[in-house]
């Protein structure tokens, strides 16, 4: 069991080694004989702590499924994936449950919130649903940085798109996991809306010490990420440090099959792989 | 042409969804067939029957009553009529047909043979009528004092075989015979038991008239008709006896077991009527939800120019397909529940054949017609709203429909239909008139039900959100997420626990009647009833002269008093006017076992020399004054006038309104023969010799299987368990609307688990494990169960305290909360919630969790 132990410039709790997570030799493969589909292709990665990954790549390069995989949301057909020491392939769905309860945080790219409940119950669920109190400084601060003061009582039907996903990435640094996973988090919103959102998610990096993972087509998004991976055909292709939006689109174009250089919308946001 | 298309692709592609409404159509339009079928055949395997015994022309004694069986007497017409009738015109042949209903037949260990049903026991000469609808199949036709024959399935059924002795108890005494045939019946045996004896020993020992027949059955010769055989026949005996043709006392039998059949027929299709109720907001939800989780498309279809009418149309179309495919399977599940009742007659003694089945024509068709307009009738606010929905719909992101708010206008029409139905329950109650009363209740009943459907949807949120902090809060969040679902969609909630509201409603309802009146009958036993022992027939049959001296001989009594029932004795009171009544004839100690009050004079003066009581209404109708002289001509006996000795009061449950006298001095006005058999006999045991006296009484009695000597504690019980018997089958037949209501529910939440499936993977994902999230449905499922329940519950003890207060005007005094009852419906509500979700949750738990949260 995970405490709620504070270490400054990881973030998340209980995380101490420098890896927040890896994949070893993952595979994942749908269907069988013929019609096998390999999404992820032997692939090895580490997600460093602290830092803020994005994962690029065409439509069907298996970047969702590698997501997926490594938040315990999927299963892989072969390989091992952990998150800090703990490996997750192969627990029972009642552990994977609790590990993504207590370990991890996510931001889908829409449908984040349940609309029943108000924006601060939203934000505290995952700690709810564990039976742990929230940490009111904490809470606040995390509120606070979001820019949700003023409307913590709404209901999501009463928030704006922008308003949603900065609750969506507040629920996720709430509970302070180990690592938020963030499915195209940017992907349903206006560009002004999503630069506020991926600023949010950057400053929790630099500030905060979070640990951020996030699937993306766009760029731009990619831009605010610490280092970038490339997928494409399930496979890492290439990485990139420090990325500024015109050298992600350009390392994009040159990674196009067959060298055709394409525009970045083709690599579509539909390519998650479900 | 494309509405229909789309309709029907819609159908099919939901038919999981549609498949808990079709069940609702089925079970009602079922219901409703199977009555039909199983009254139908009913009583066509009656009119077979009937036809198949009725003789041509049938002459019998006039003024033969059902009460005849239970006062012990016995019409005959004398034997020389027989030769008589053979020499009227257009006869071919003559038979006396000698039968008794007032027998009682025991076997070896004085057990009834009887059928257990309540049918009766007939006694009759063995003589050709008989031979149409029955053959003997085993021994051989009795003759002579001594020998027997009876019917195949009471040989059966109370396993008696040839050489088995019977003792048979008849008006004129009892005697002991050997069975030596068996015969079986060629047509449907009602359920009757048969006992065959010769004509001479039928005459003798079950009529106690030799020579005389009950009945005559004349045949008439080719080409008389029966009408004319019937004229003739009159002309020649005259106007002094009843002369019916076939079809006459075919109809007159039919008449007797239709009207049975009828109330049967009508009280079944008024609980299928319920179960029909409940099933519409099953469906209107059903429609509801799906219109709701099609908004986008619908949305589309308008954005490409759809009109209004026709998305209005391809829904109410799909609830047309709904209703065909409810209905045909319901017809169809009609003749096997027809088929299922007819066996469970069968063991209960009604024997009814599957050769009989009658499916008239018009079953599939009132069948389908209820299934079908229901249905579609149902859809029909669906429908409006679908057709309703902007082409914008088709951009908006769909994500869950919106909550739809209960409305102001909603609630004050509520409101106003559940006060006006209030208003008219205290007014019931407080009637000074049964008659006003019940109309009152009525409109209070219906309106204060309207008025719940209606506010229902408000109800649900507050009556939710107190549950909630009652039974949710200790759940945590699992419990507050059921209870934000709950709360979610007021509407939904608010159908979906009105329509179990319903048949819980009737079942508080009758419940706290039901028991109200076991306990105003104890609380009026106790205070009124002074006899120990209490004697009297649970099957109709006489305390024959032979009983009565038997409980005379029983030890420890101090005394034992006859009640008889004068018939139709006509009265002639002081103010001139003639009323005809039945009178109470007993001995003077009746007075003690039964104190019934009086406003003016003494009752033990009632039953002096050419006494008699008269209660207050008719004294006060007529100012009757105690020490005047009514006139009392007895019924075929003589005219005597009587004093008026006391006046009862009126405000009594047990004999209210008798008028009492002396059985001594209606010996003096009725001749013997005509004086009838005890209706009732009361005991009072010597001091502290209860216990021995009510033995004696039982080892008396022993041999007579007919009669039942209670003591006022089983007396107590048998009221208790008679009233407990009929809201037991009551409750079977709510059963099926409760059914229907759950039903409702499980689809609910099965659609509402469709409709959240994205939620559903969010929770999921973001870490609610699989048994919190079967939890929270359970909980969800458990709230609205007792939304219903409470309103239900609520609702019906409502009712039934207004029932009782206007029923005691009828002697039901005592209002008695079933609190054992209530409490269990209540739990047991909460139960089948937990049941309903079952599914549902299943489903919701194993949903993947990526591809519940990739759903559109």
């Amino acid at each position: 069991m995970t405490t709620a132990v504070s270490i400054p410039r990881t973030g998340g709790s209980g995380g101490h080694t420098a890896v927040a997570a890896r994949a070893r030799q993952v595979v994942k493969a749908y269907g069988s004989g013929e019609t096998r589909v390999v999404a992820l292709d032997h692939v090895d990665v580490d997600i460093a702590r602290g830092q803020f990954t994005a994962i690029m790549g065409p439509s069907g390069s298996g970047k969702s499924t590698l997501m997926h995989c490594l938040a315990g949301l999927d299963t892989v057909s072969s390989g091992q994936i952990f998150i800090d020491e703990t490996e997750i392939t192969g627990l029972k769905d009642k552990k994977l449950t609790k590990l993504r309860r207590d370990r991890i945080g996510f931001i889908f790219q829409a449908f984040n919130l349940l609309p029943t409940l108000s924006a601060i119950e939203n934000i505290t669920l995952p700690m709810d649903i564990a039976g742990r109190k929230p940490e009111r400084a904490w809470l606040d601060r995390v509120v606070e940085t979001v820019g949700l003061s003023g409307r913590l009582k709404h209901r999501p039907s009463q928030l704006s798109g922008g308003q949603q996903q900065r609750v969506a990435v507040a629920r996720a640094l709430a509970a302070r996991p180990e690592i938020i996973f963030g499915d195209e988090p940017t992907g349903n919103l206006d560009s002004r809306a999503g630069a506020e959102v991926l600023g949010f998610l950057k400053r929790s990096v630099d500030e905060l010490g979070q640990t951020i993972v996030m699937v993306t087509h766009d760029p731009v998004a990619a831009s605010y990420a610490n280092r970038v991976l490339y997928l494409a055909d399930g496979r890492i292709v290439d990485e990139m440090h420090n990325p500024t939006a015109d050298l992600v689109l350009e390392r994009m174009l040159h990674l196009s099959p067959g060298g055709d250089p394409r525009t970045p919308e083709d690599f579509d946001a539909r390519g998650r792989v479900s | 042409m494309t509405v229909l298309k789309t309709s029907l692709r819609n159908f099919v592609a939901h038919k999981g969804r549609m498949a808990l409404s079709a069940i609702a159509v089925l079970l009602s339009v079922a219901f409703v067939c199977g009555t039909l079928v199983f009254t139908d055949t009913t009583n066509a395997t009656f009119d077979k029957l009937f036809a198949s015994t009725a003789s041509d022309v049938t002459v019998s004694p006039k003024g033969v009553s059902d009460n005849d069986t239970r006062q012990g007497r016995i019409r005959t017409l004398p034997g020389a009529e027989l030769a008589r009738l053979e020499k009227v015109n257009g006869v071919k042949s003559v038979t006396g047909d000698a039968t008794s209903q007032s027998i009682t037949v025991a076997d070896r260990n004085d057990n009834n043979i009887g059928a257990d049903s309540g049918a009766p026991t007939i006694g009759t000469n063995w003589d050709p009528t008989e031979k149409r609808s029955v053959k003997i199949t085993s021994g051989h036709a009795p003759h002579g004092p001594t020998e027997v024959m009876v019917d195949a399935d009471t040989a059966r059924n109370k396993k008696l075989k040839l050489g088995d002795e019977v003792r048979v108890i008849a008006i004129p005494g009892e005697f002991r015979a050997k069975i030596v045939g068996i015969a079986t019946f060629q047509v449907t045996n009602p359920g009757a038991a048969f006992l065959y004896t010769d004509t001479d020993t039928a005459q003798r020992k079950l009529l106690g008239a030799p020579g005389a027949y009950s009945s005559y059955a004349v045949t008439a010769q080719p080409g008389v008709s029966h009408e004319q055989l019937k004229k003739n026949v009159v002309a020649d005996l005259g106007t002094g006896v009843k002369v019916q043709t076939k079809a006459e006392s075919s109809a007159e039998a039919e008449d007797d077991i239709g009207s049975f059949l009828d109330v049967m027929k009508y009280a079944m299709l008024g609980f299928a009527g319920i179960a029909v109720l409940v099933g519409i907001f099953l469906i209107v939800n059903t429609f509801s939800m799906l219109v709701a989780q099609r908004t986008r498309e619908i949305g589309l279809m308008r954005a490409i120019g759809s009109s209004r009418r026709q998305i209005n149309r391809s829904v109410l179309i799909e609830a047309l397909l709904l209703g065909v495919v409810g209905s045909i399977l319901g017809v169809l599940g009609g003749v096997g529940l027809a088929v299922g009742l007819m066996k469970i007659m069968g063991s209960a003694g009604l024997h009814l054949s599957t050769d009989q089945l009658t499916v008239k024509p018009t079953t599939p068709v009132v069948g389908l017609a209820i299934g079908i307009v229901v249905t579609v009738i149902a859809a029909y606010i669906p429908a409006r709203r679908a057709g309703k929905i902007s082409p914008m719909a088709a951009l908006r992101d769909a994500g869950t429909p919106a909550d739809s708010k209960a409305g102001r206008i909603r609630g004050a029409i509520g409101t106003l239909l559940t006060a006006g139905g209030a208003a008219a329950l205290v007014v019931a109650g407080n009637a000074d008139k049964a008659a006003d009363g019940s109309m009152f209740l009525g409109v209070g009943v219906v309106l204060t039900l309207i008025g719940f459907i209606v506010i229902g949807p408000l109800l649900a949120g507050l009556v939710v959100r107190a549950l909630a902090t009652v039974v949710l809060r200790i759940f945590g969040p699992v419990g507050r997420l059921a209870e934000r679902n709950a709360l979610r969609n007021p509407r939904r909630t608010g159908a979906t626990g009105a329509a179990l509201m319903i048949g819980l409603a009737l079942v508080a309802c009758l419940s706290v009647v039901g028991s109200s009146m076991v306990a105003s009958a104890t609380d009026e036993l106790d205070k009124s009833v002074g006899a120990d022992f209490i004697i009297g027939s649970d099957t109709g049959q006489p305390i024959t002269k032979g009983i009565e001296q038997a409980v005379h001989q029983a030890k420890g009594l101090t005394h034992i008093s006859d009640v008889k029932m004068i018939e139709k004795a006509r009265l002639t009171l002081p103010d001139g006017t003639t009323v005809t009544k039945d009178l109470s004839a007993a001995d003077p100690t009746y007075a003690e076992d039964l104190r019934t009050p009086v406003v003016s004079g003494d009752l033990s003066e009632a039953y002096g020399e050419n006494a008699m009581s008269v209660p207050e209404g008719l004294a006060k109708d007529h100012k009757v004054k105690r020490g005047d002289t009514v006139t009392v001509t007895f019924a075929e006996g003589r005219t005597a006038k009587l004093t008026v000795a006391a006046i009862t009061s009126d405000d009594v449950t047990l004999d209210k309104g008798a008028l009492y006298l002396n059985i001594t001095t209606v010996e003096r006005y009725l001749p013997a023969k005509l004086m009838p058999a005890d209706t009732m006999m009361l005991a009072q045991a010597k001091d502290g010799q209860e216990k021995a006296a009510y033995a004696s009484l039982k080892a008396q009695l022993h041999h007579y299987p007919s009669v039942t000597v209670r003591d006022q504690t089983d007396y107590k019980k048998e009221v208790k368990d008679q009233v407990g018997q009929l809201l037991n089958l009551v409750y079977g037949l709510l059963a099926l609307a409760i059914i229907v209501a759950v039903l409702g529910v499980v689809n609910t939440l099965a659609l509402s688990v469709v409709e959240r499936t994205r939620e559903i993977g969010l929770m999921r994902a973001i870490g609610l494990s699989r048994r919190q999230m079967r939890r929270m449905i359970r909980l969800e499922s458990v709230v609205i169960a007792l939304f219903g329940a409470l309103l239900g519950l609520g609702l019906g003890m409502g009712w039934g305290a207004t029932a009782q207060k206007l029923l005691a005007l009828e002697g039901l005094k005592t209002l008695e909360i079933p609190w054992p009852t209530i409490i269990t419906v209540f739990i047991g509500s909460a139960v089948v919630g937990l049941v309903a979700a079952l599914v549902p949750a299943f489903r919701a738990a194993r949903m993947n969790v990526l591809n519940a949260i990739a759903t559109e």
